[in-house]
Protein backbone atom coordinates (compact mmCIF):
# COMPACT_ATOMS: atom_id res chain seq x y z
CA UNK A 1 0.00 0.00 0.00
CA UNK A 2 1.39 3.38 -0.98
CA UNK A 3 0.74 6.54 0.99
CA UNK A 4 -1.68 7.73 -1.68
CA UNK A 5 -3.73 4.54 -1.46
CA UNK A 6 -4.21 4.79 2.26
CA UNK A 7 -7.46 6.19 3.62
CA UNK A 8 -5.27 8.32 5.87
CA UNK A 9 -4.13 11.16 3.65
CA UNK A 10 -0.46 12.16 3.65
CA UNK A 11 -1.53 15.29 5.55
CA UNK A 12 -2.78 13.06 8.35
CA UNK A 13 -6.54 13.63 7.91
CA UNK A 14 -8.95 10.83 7.09
CA UNK A 15 -10.01 10.85 3.45
CA UNK A 16 -13.49 12.33 3.28
CA UNK A 17 -16.58 10.37 2.34
CA UNK A 18 -16.97 12.70 -0.66
CA UNK A 19 -13.47 11.87 -1.97
CA UNK A 20 -13.99 8.16 -1.41
CA UNK A 21 -17.34 8.18 -3.21
CA UNK A 22 -15.80 10.12 -6.11
CA UNK A 23 -12.95 7.59 -6.36
CA UNK A 24 -15.38 4.70 -6.47
CA UNK A 25 -17.56 6.32 -9.16
CA UNK A 26 -14.44 6.97 -11.27
CA UNK A 27 -13.41 3.32 -11.00
CA UNK A 28 -16.89 2.25 -12.09
CA UNK A 29 -17.37 4.74 -14.93
CA UNK A 30 -13.88 5.49 -16.29
CA UNK A 31 -11.90 2.35 -15.50
CA UNK A 32 -9.88 4.32 -12.95
CA UNK A 33 -7.93 2.37 -10.33
CA UNK A 34 -10.15 0.44 -7.91
CA UNK A 35 -9.84 2.10 -4.48
CA UNK A 36 -7.87 0.21 -1.87
CA UNK A 37 -9.68 -2.54 0.01
CA UNK A 38 -12.53 -3.15 -2.45
CA UNK A 39 -12.98 -6.59 -4.03
CA UNK A 40 -11.72 -5.99 -7.57
CA UNK A 41 -13.69 -8.91 -9.00
CA UNK A 42 -16.99 -7.61 -7.60
CA UNK A 43 -16.24 -4.04 -8.70
CA UNK A 44 -15.70 -5.41 -12.21
CA UNK A 45 -19.04 -7.27 -12.06
CA UNK A 46 -20.73 -4.05 -10.94
CA UNK A 47 -18.94 -2.02 -13.64
CA UNK A 48 -20.18 -4.30 -16.41
CA UNK A 49 -23.69 -4.45 -14.91
CA UNK A 50 -23.80 -0.62 -14.94
CA UNK A 51 -22.75 -0.57 -18.60
CA UNK A 52 -25.39 -3.15 -19.52
CA UNK A 53 -28.04 -1.12 -17.74
CA UNK A 54 -26.93 1.98 -19.64
CA UNK A 55 -26.99 0.04 -22.92
CA UNK A 56 -30.62 -0.90 -22.23
CA UNK A 57 -31.57 2.69 -21.47
CA UNK A 58 -29.87 3.96 -24.65
CA UNK A 59 -31.61 1.24 -26.67
CA UNK A 60 -34.98 2.57 -25.49
CA UNK A 61 -34.17 6.07 -26.77
CA UNK A 62 -32.28 4.93 -29.88
CA UNK A 63 -33.92 1.67 -31.01
CA UNK A 64 -32.42 1.73 -34.53
CA UNK A 65 -28.91 2.46 -33.22
CA UNK A 66 -29.28 -0.52 -30.88
CA UNK A 67 -30.78 -2.84 -33.50
CA UNK A 68 -28.64 -5.76 -34.59
CA UNK A 69 -26.37 -8.34 -33.00
CA UNK A 70 -23.43 -5.96 -32.33
CA UNK A 71 -25.43 -4.24 -29.58
CA UNK A 72 -24.66 -4.06 -26.63
CA UNK A 73 -21.01 -4.94 -27.38
CA UNK A 74 -20.45 -1.76 -29.39
CA UNK A 75 -21.96 0.36 -26.63
CA UNK A 76 -20.04 -1.37 -23.83
CA UNK A 77 -16.77 -0.74 -25.62
CA UNK A 78 -17.59 2.88 -26.40
CA UNK A 79 -19.00 3.70 -22.95
CA UNK A 80 -16.37 1.98 -20.82
CA UNK A 81 -14.51 5.21 -20.09
CA UNK A 82 -17.33 7.67 -20.73
CA UNK A 83 -19.56 8.33 -17.71
CA UNK A 84 -23.20 8.74 -18.68
CA UNK A 85 -24.61 12.10 -19.75
CA UNK A 86 -28.09 10.57 -19.92
CA UNK A 87 -29.36 8.01 -22.42
CA UNK A 88 -30.35 10.62 -25.03
CA UNK A 89 -26.89 12.20 -25.19
CA UNK A 90 -25.00 8.91 -24.81
CA UNK A 91 -26.80 7.48 -27.84
CA UNK A 92 -26.44 10.75 -29.75
CA UNK A 93 -22.68 10.96 -29.17
CA UNK A 94 -22.18 7.33 -30.18
CA UNK A 95 -24.36 7.66 -33.30
CA UNK A 96 -22.44 10.76 -34.43
CA UNK A 97 -19.14 9.00 -33.91
CA UNK A 98 -20.26 5.95 -35.88
CA UNK A 99 -21.67 8.19 -38.64
CA UNK A 100 -18.40 10.11 -38.88
CA UNK A 101 -16.53 6.83 -39.30
CA UNK A 102 -18.99 5.61 -41.94
CA UNK A 103 -20.10 2.80 -39.63
CA UNK A 104 -23.72 3.83 -39.03
CA UNK A 105 -26.35 1.67 -40.84
CA UNK A 106 -29.02 3.49 -42.88
CA UNK A 107 -31.93 2.96 -40.45
CA UNK A 108 -29.85 4.28 -37.58
CA UNK A 109 -28.80 7.12 -39.91
CA UNK A 110 -32.44 8.05 -40.43
CA UNK A 111 -32.97 7.97 -36.68
CA UNK A 112 -29.96 10.24 -36.12
CA UNK A 113 -30.88 12.64 -38.94
CA UNK A 114 -34.42 12.89 -37.54
CA UNK A 115 -33.08 13.79 -34.10
CA UNK A 116 -30.63 16.30 -35.62
CA UNK A 117 -33.47 17.93 -37.58
CA UNK A 118 -35.86 18.21 -34.63
CA UNK A 119 -33.42 19.11 -31.85
CA UNK A 120 -30.18 21.05 -31.73
CA UNK A 121 -27.36 19.49 -29.76
CA UNK A 122 -23.95 21.12 -29.44
CA UNK A 123 -22.33 18.02 -27.96
CA UNK A 124 -21.66 19.66 -24.60
CA UNK A 125 -25.03 20.72 -23.16
CA UNK A 126 -28.59 19.41 -23.07
CA UNK A 127 -30.28 19.12 -26.52
CA UNK A 128 -33.01 21.68 -27.25
CA UNK A 129 -36.02 21.51 -29.54
CA UNK A 130 -35.48 23.50 -32.75
CA UNK A 131 -37.80 26.43 -33.43
CA UNK A 132 -37.19 26.67 -37.17
CA UNK A 133 -37.04 24.18 -40.05
CA UNK A 134 -33.94 22.05 -40.61
CA UNK A 135 -32.46 19.76 -43.25
CA UNK A 136 -30.07 17.12 -41.88
CA UNK A 137 -28.22 14.12 -43.26
CA UNK A 138 -26.62 11.07 -41.66
CA UNK A 139 -25.37 7.81 -43.20
CA UNK A 140 -26.61 8.96 -46.62
CA UNK A 141 -30.17 9.64 -45.39
CA UNK A 142 -31.55 13.16 -45.70
CA UNK A 143 -34.51 14.35 -43.65
CA UNK A 144 -36.40 17.63 -43.64
CA UNK A 145 -38.19 19.03 -40.61
CA UNK A 146 -40.75 21.78 -41.02
CA UNK A 147 -43.00 22.90 -38.13
CA UNK A 148 -42.15 19.72 -36.21
CA UNK A 149 -43.07 17.37 -39.05
CA UNK A 150 -40.21 15.24 -40.36
CA UNK A 151 -40.03 13.88 -43.89
CA UNK A 152 -37.29 11.68 -45.30
CA UNK A 153 -36.30 13.28 -48.62
CA UNK A 154 -33.55 10.83 -49.59
CA UNK A 155 -32.94 7.27 -48.44
CA UNK A 156 -29.52 5.69 -48.45
CA UNK B 1 -60.66 -23.56 16.23
CA UNK B 2 -63.67 -21.75 14.78
CA UNK B 3 -63.05 -18.87 17.17
CA UNK B 4 -59.42 -18.67 16.12
CA UNK B 5 -60.44 -18.73 12.47
CA UNK B 6 -62.98 -15.98 13.10
CA UNK B 7 -60.41 -13.91 14.91
CA UNK B 8 -57.94 -14.38 12.07
CA UNK B 9 -60.61 -13.41 9.56
CA UNK B 10 -61.47 -10.33 11.61
CA UNK B 11 -57.81 -9.34 11.70
CA UNK B 12 -57.56 -9.88 7.97
CA UNK B 13 -60.69 -7.79 7.38
CA UNK B 14 -59.33 -5.02 9.57
CA UNK B 15 -56.15 -5.12 7.55
CA UNK B 16 -58.05 -4.91 4.28
CA UNK B 17 -59.83 -1.75 5.38
CA UNK B 18 -56.74 -0.06 6.80
CA UNK B 19 -54.07 -1.42 4.49
CA UNK B 20 -53.37 -1.06 0.80
CA UNK B 21 -52.61 -4.74 0.22
CA UNK B 22 -50.92 -5.68 -3.06
CA UNK B 23 -49.82 -3.01 -5.53
CA UNK B 24 -47.50 -2.60 -8.49
CA UNK B 25 -44.85 -0.26 -9.84
CA UNK B 26 -46.57 1.78 -12.54
CA UNK B 27 -44.57 2.02 -15.77
CA UNK B 28 -45.76 3.45 -19.14
CA UNK B 29 -45.19 0.07 -20.84
CA UNK B 30 -47.69 -1.70 -18.56
CA UNK B 31 -50.13 1.21 -18.06
CA UNK B 32 -52.95 -0.72 -19.74
CA UNK B 33 -52.41 -3.78 -17.57
CA UNK B 34 -52.29 -1.71 -14.38
CA UNK B 35 -55.45 0.20 -15.37
CA UNK B 36 -57.24 -3.14 -15.72
CA UNK B 37 -56.53 -4.36 -12.16
CA UNK B 38 -59.93 -4.21 -10.43
CA UNK B 39 -58.73 -4.49 -6.83
CA UNK B 40 -55.73 -2.15 -7.05
CA UNK B 41 -55.49 0.36 -4.21
CA UNK B 42 -51.93 1.59 -4.55
CA UNK B 43 -49.16 1.94 -7.11
CA UNK B 44 -45.71 3.47 -7.18
CA UNK B 45 -44.28 5.68 -9.90
CA UNK B 46 -40.67 6.71 -10.55
CA UNK B 47 -40.65 10.32 -9.36
CA UNK B 48 -38.18 11.49 -12.04
CA UNK B 49 -40.52 10.22 -14.79
CA UNK B 50 -43.37 12.54 -13.75
CA UNK B 51 -43.53 16.20 -14.79
CA UNK B 52 -44.01 18.54 -11.86
CA UNK B 53 -46.34 20.57 -14.06
CA UNK B 54 -47.95 19.75 -17.39
CA UNK B 55 -49.76 16.51 -18.21
CA UNK B 56 -49.37 13.33 -16.24
CA UNK B 57 -48.37 10.26 -18.29
CA UNK B 58 -51.47 8.70 -19.93
CA UNK B 59 -53.05 6.18 -17.57
CA UNK B 60 -51.70 7.65 -14.36
CA UNK B 61 -54.41 10.33 -14.09
CA UNK B 62 -57.06 7.61 -14.52
CA UNK B 63 -55.61 5.71 -11.56
CA UNK B 64 -55.76 8.83 -9.41
CA UNK B 65 -59.34 9.49 -10.53
CA UNK B 66 -60.21 5.95 -9.42
CA UNK B 67 -58.86 6.69 -5.96
CA UNK B 68 -55.72 4.60 -6.34
CA UNK B 69 -52.95 5.95 -4.11
CA UNK B 70 -49.79 6.71 -6.12
CA UNK B 71 -46.48 6.96 -4.29
CA UNK B 72 -43.56 8.75 -6.00
CA UNK B 73 -40.33 6.77 -5.71
CA UNK B 74 -37.12 8.72 -6.29
CA UNK B 75 -34.11 7.06 -7.88
CA UNK B 76 -31.76 10.00 -8.58
CA UNK B 77 -31.71 12.14 -5.46
CA UNK B 78 -28.51 10.53 -4.16
CA UNK B 79 -29.53 10.86 -0.50
CA UNK B 80 -26.38 9.00 0.55
CA UNK B 81 -24.08 11.34 -1.32
CA UNK B 82 -21.62 13.21 0.85
CA UNK B 83 -22.58 16.32 -1.09
CA UNK B 84 -25.87 18.07 -0.26
CA UNK B 85 -28.78 16.82 -2.34
CA UNK B 86 -29.50 19.03 -5.41
CA UNK B 87 -32.16 21.63 -4.46
CA UNK B 88 -33.72 21.44 -7.94
CA UNK B 89 -34.20 17.68 -7.63
CA UNK B 90 -35.68 18.13 -4.16
CA UNK B 91 -38.09 20.80 -5.43
CA UNK B 92 -39.17 18.55 -8.31
CA UNK B 93 -39.73 15.58 -6.00
CA UNK B 94 -41.79 17.70 -3.59
CA UNK B 95 -43.88 19.13 -6.45
CA UNK B 96 -44.57 15.64 -7.83
CA UNK B 97 -45.64 14.42 -4.38
CA UNK B 98 -48.06 17.33 -4.11
CA UNK B 99 -49.32 16.79 -7.65
CA UNK B 100 -50.11 13.13 -6.92
CA UNK B 101 -51.56 13.92 -3.47
CA UNK B 102 -49.17 11.27 -2.21
CA UNK B 103 -49.42 10.31 1.47
CA UNK B 104 -45.79 9.14 1.38
CA UNK B 105 -42.65 9.44 -0.73
CA UNK B 106 -39.68 7.09 -0.95
CA UNK B 107 -36.01 7.07 -1.94
CA UNK B 108 -32.94 4.89 -1.44
CA UNK B 109 -30.15 4.56 1.07
CA UNK B 110 -27.55 4.93 -1.66
CA UNK B 111 -25.65 7.44 -3.77
CA UNK B 112 -25.77 7.79 -7.54
CA UNK B 113 -23.19 10.50 -8.28
CA UNK B 114 -20.02 11.93 -6.80
CA UNK B 115 -17.49 14.54 -7.86
CA UNK B 116 -19.83 15.67 -10.64
CA UNK B 117 -19.95 12.22 -12.27
CA UNK B 118 -23.13 10.15 -12.64
CA UNK B 119 -22.71 6.48 -11.74
CA UNK B 120 -25.86 5.49 -13.64
CA UNK B 121 -27.24 3.34 -10.84
CA UNK B 122 -27.68 3.07 -7.07
CA UNK B 123 -24.38 2.50 -5.28
CA UNK B 124 -23.93 1.23 -1.72
CA UNK B 125 -22.64 3.33 1.16
CA UNK B 126 -19.98 2.36 3.65
CA UNK B 127 -21.72 1.34 6.87
CA UNK B 128 -20.06 4.18 8.72
CA UNK B 129 -21.18 7.02 10.97
CA UNK B 130 -20.05 9.49 8.29
CA UNK B 131 -22.45 7.85 5.84
CA UNK B 132 -25.28 7.90 8.41
CA UNK B 133 -24.60 11.63 8.88
CA UNK B 134 -24.75 12.21 5.11
CA UNK B 135 -28.09 10.39 4.69
CA UNK B 136 -29.66 12.05 7.74
CA UNK B 137 -28.58 15.53 6.57
CA UNK B 138 -30.02 14.95 3.09
CA UNK B 139 -33.29 13.50 4.43
CA UNK B 140 -33.55 16.66 6.52
CA UNK B 141 -33.14 18.79 3.36
CA UNK B 142 -35.86 16.76 1.65
CA UNK B 143 -38.13 17.00 4.68
CA UNK B 144 -37.80 20.79 4.62
CA UNK B 145 -39.39 20.77 1.14
CA UNK B 146 -42.32 18.39 1.68
CA UNK B 147 -44.68 17.69 4.58
CA UNK B 148 -45.27 14.00 3.69
CA UNK B 149 -43.43 11.15 5.43
CA UNK B 150 -40.37 9.66 3.73
CA UNK B 151 -39.63 5.95 3.48
CA UNK B 152 -36.04 4.84 2.85
CA UNK B 153 -35.13 1.71 0.90
CA UNK B 154 -31.96 -0.30 1.55
CA UNK B 155 -30.52 -1.38 -1.82
CA UNK B 156 -29.15 -4.58 -3.31
CA UNK B 157 -25.37 -4.23 -3.58
CA UNK B 158 -23.04 -6.26 -5.75
CA UNK B 159 -20.06 -5.19 -3.61
CA UNK B 160 -19.43 -3.83 -0.11
CA UNK B 161 -17.09 -1.15 1.19
CA UNK B 162 -14.03 -2.53 2.93
CA UNK B 163 -14.22 -0.82 6.31
CA UNK B 164 -17.63 -0.98 8.00
CA UNK B 165 -18.13 0.47 11.47
CA UNK B 166 -21.66 -0.94 11.80
CA UNK B 167 -23.43 -4.10 10.72
CA UNK B 168 -26.26 -3.80 8.19
CA UNK B 169 -29.11 -3.81 10.76
CA UNK B 170 -27.43 -1.25 13.06
CA UNK B 171 -26.57 0.95 10.08
CA UNK B 172 -30.17 0.97 8.83
CA UNK B 173 -31.70 1.35 12.30
CA UNK B 174 -29.34 4.24 13.09
CA UNK B 175 -30.44 6.03 9.90
CA UNK B 176 -34.15 5.45 10.61
CA UNK B 177 -33.85 6.49 14.26
CA UNK B 178 -31.93 9.65 13.54
CA UNK B 179 -33.90 10.72 10.44
CA UNK B 180 -37.35 9.69 11.68
CA UNK B 181 -37.93 8.07 8.27
CA UNK B 182 -40.01 4.97 7.62
CA UNK B 183 -38.60 1.82 6.03
CA UNK B 184 -39.29 0.70 2.46
CA UNK B 185 -38.21 -2.91 2.77
CA UNK B 186 -37.30 -4.60 -0.52
CA UNK B 187 -37.36 -8.33 0.22
CA UNK B 188 -35.70 -9.06 -3.13
CA UNK B 189 -32.79 -6.82 -2.09
CA UNK B 190 -32.59 -8.58 1.26
CA UNK B 191 -32.57 -11.92 -0.56
CA UNK B 192 -29.95 -10.81 -3.11
CA UNK B 193 -27.59 -9.41 -0.48
CA UNK B 194 -27.92 -12.45 1.79
CA UNK B 195 -27.33 -14.81 -1.09
CA UNK B 196 -24.30 -12.94 -2.39
CA UNK B 197 -22.79 -12.52 1.07
CA UNK B 198 -23.66 -16.04 2.18
CA UNK B 199 -25.80 -14.87 5.10
CA UNK B 200 -29.34 -15.69 6.30
CA UNK B 201 -31.91 -13.13 5.06
CA UNK B 202 -34.13 -13.72 8.10
CA UNK B 203 -31.29 -12.82 10.42
CA UNK B 204 -31.39 -9.27 9.03
CA UNK B 205 -35.20 -9.11 8.94
CA UNK B 206 -35.36 -10.16 12.60
CA UNK B 207 -33.12 -7.24 13.56
CA UNK B 208 -35.01 -4.55 11.62
CA UNK B 209 -37.78 -2.38 13.13
CA UNK B 210 -40.62 -4.09 11.24
CA UNK B 211 -43.24 -1.79 12.76
CA UNK B 212 -41.57 1.01 10.77
CA UNK B 213 -42.11 -0.71 7.39
CA UNK B 214 -44.27 1.58 5.21
CA UNK B 215 -44.38 -0.85 2.32
CA UNK B 216 -42.48 -3.66 0.67
CA UNK B 217 -40.93 -4.18 -2.76
CA UNK B 218 -40.95 -7.62 -4.38
CA UNK B 219 -38.97 -8.25 -7.58
CA UNK B 220 -37.19 -10.85 -9.64
CA UNK B 221 -33.55 -11.38 -10.46
CA UNK B 222 -31.09 -13.70 -12.14
CA UNK B 223 -27.62 -15.18 -11.75
CA UNK B 224 -24.72 -13.78 -13.82
CA UNK B 225 -21.00 -14.18 -13.17
CA UNK B 226 -21.69 -16.12 -9.97
CA UNK B 227 -23.64 -13.19 -8.52
CA UNK B 228 -27.40 -12.88 -8.02
CA UNK B 229 -28.49 -9.65 -9.71
CA UNK B 230 -31.67 -7.86 -8.65
CA UNK B 231 -32.70 -7.21 -12.27
CA UNK B 232 -36.43 -6.41 -12.04
CA UNK B 233 -36.61 -8.00 -15.51
CA UNK B 234 -36.90 -11.65 -14.43
CA UNK B 235 -39.58 -13.66 -12.63
CA UNK B 236 -39.88 -13.40 -8.84
CA UNK B 237 -38.15 -16.53 -7.52
CA UNK B 238 -39.85 -18.75 -4.94
CA UNK B 239 -37.31 -17.95 -2.16
CA UNK B 240 -38.31 -14.26 -2.42
CA UNK B 241 -42.00 -15.20 -2.07
CA UNK B 242 -41.08 -17.41 0.90
CA UNK B 243 -39.37 -14.39 2.43
CA UNK B 244 -42.60 -12.40 1.96
CA UNK B 245 -44.45 -15.10 3.91
CA UNK B 246 -41.81 -15.20 6.65
CA UNK B 247 -41.92 -11.40 6.94
CA UNK B 248 -45.73 -11.34 7.13
CA UNK B 249 -45.70 -14.02 9.83
CA UNK B 250 -43.55 -11.69 11.94
CA UNK B 251 -45.26 -8.40 11.16
CA UNK B 252 -47.40 -7.96 8.09
CA UNK B 253 -46.67 -4.62 6.38
CA UNK B 254 -49.66 -2.55 5.18
CA UNK B 255 -48.64 -2.79 1.52
CA UNK B 256 -46.50 -4.93 -0.78
CA UNK B 257 -45.83 -4.35 -4.47
CA UNK B 258 -44.33 -5.93 -7.55
CA UNK B 259 -41.47 -4.07 -9.23
CA UNK B 260 -40.93 -4.84 -12.88
CA UNK B 261 -38.68 -2.65 -15.04
CA UNK B 262 -38.35 -4.24 -18.44
CA UNK B 263 -38.68 -7.41 -20.55
CA UNK B 264 -42.37 -7.19 -19.67
CA UNK B 265 -44.04 -10.60 -19.79
CA UNK B 266 -47.60 -11.26 -21.02
CA UNK B 267 -50.38 -9.85 -18.80
CA UNK B 268 -51.21 -13.34 -17.59
CA UNK B 269 -47.71 -13.78 -16.15
CA UNK B 270 -47.84 -10.41 -14.39
CA UNK B 271 -51.26 -11.36 -12.95
CA UNK B 272 -49.83 -14.63 -11.69
CA UNK B 273 -46.96 -12.78 -9.99
CA UNK B 274 -49.38 -10.37 -8.28
CA UNK B 275 -51.53 -13.32 -7.17
CA UNK B 276 -48.45 -15.09 -5.82
CA UNK B 277 -47.57 -12.02 -3.72
CA UNK B 278 -51.18 -11.88 -2.47
CA UNK B 279 -51.06 -15.58 -1.55
CA UNK B 280 -47.66 -15.25 0.13
CA UNK B 281 -48.78 -12.25 2.22
CA UNK B 282 -52.38 -13.27 2.88
CA UNK B 283 -53.83 -10.15 1.25
CA UNK B 284 -56.69 -10.44 -1.23
CA UNK B 285 -55.83 -10.77 -4.92
CA UNK B 286 -56.10 -7.51 -6.87
CA UNK B 287 -56.38 -9.12 -10.29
Amino acid sequence: MTRDDHPLKPGGGVESLADRQAGLVKALTSRARVPEGFDGRLIEVARVALLRKRAGEVAKQWPMLAAGPAWPRVFLQWAADRPTLGALRDGWDLARELAAGGELPALAGEELATREATMSYDGTSAPRRRRGPALRRAAGVVVLQIAGTVRTVRRA
Amino acid sequence: MAVAADAAAADAAADVTTAYGVGIGWRPEIAGFVAGLPGLRFAEVVAESVHAHGDLPPGLQELLDRGVTVIPHGVRLSLGGAEPVDPERVAHFAAVAERLHAPLISEHIAFVRAGGVEAGHLLPLPRSYAAVDAVVANVERLRAATPVPIALEPIAAVFDWPDDELDEASFLTEILDRSGALLLLDVANVYANARNRGTDPLELIDKLPLDRVAYVHVAGGADHDGIYHDTHTDAVPQPVLDLVTALCERHRPPALMLERDGDYPPARTLSDELDAIAAASGYPAVT
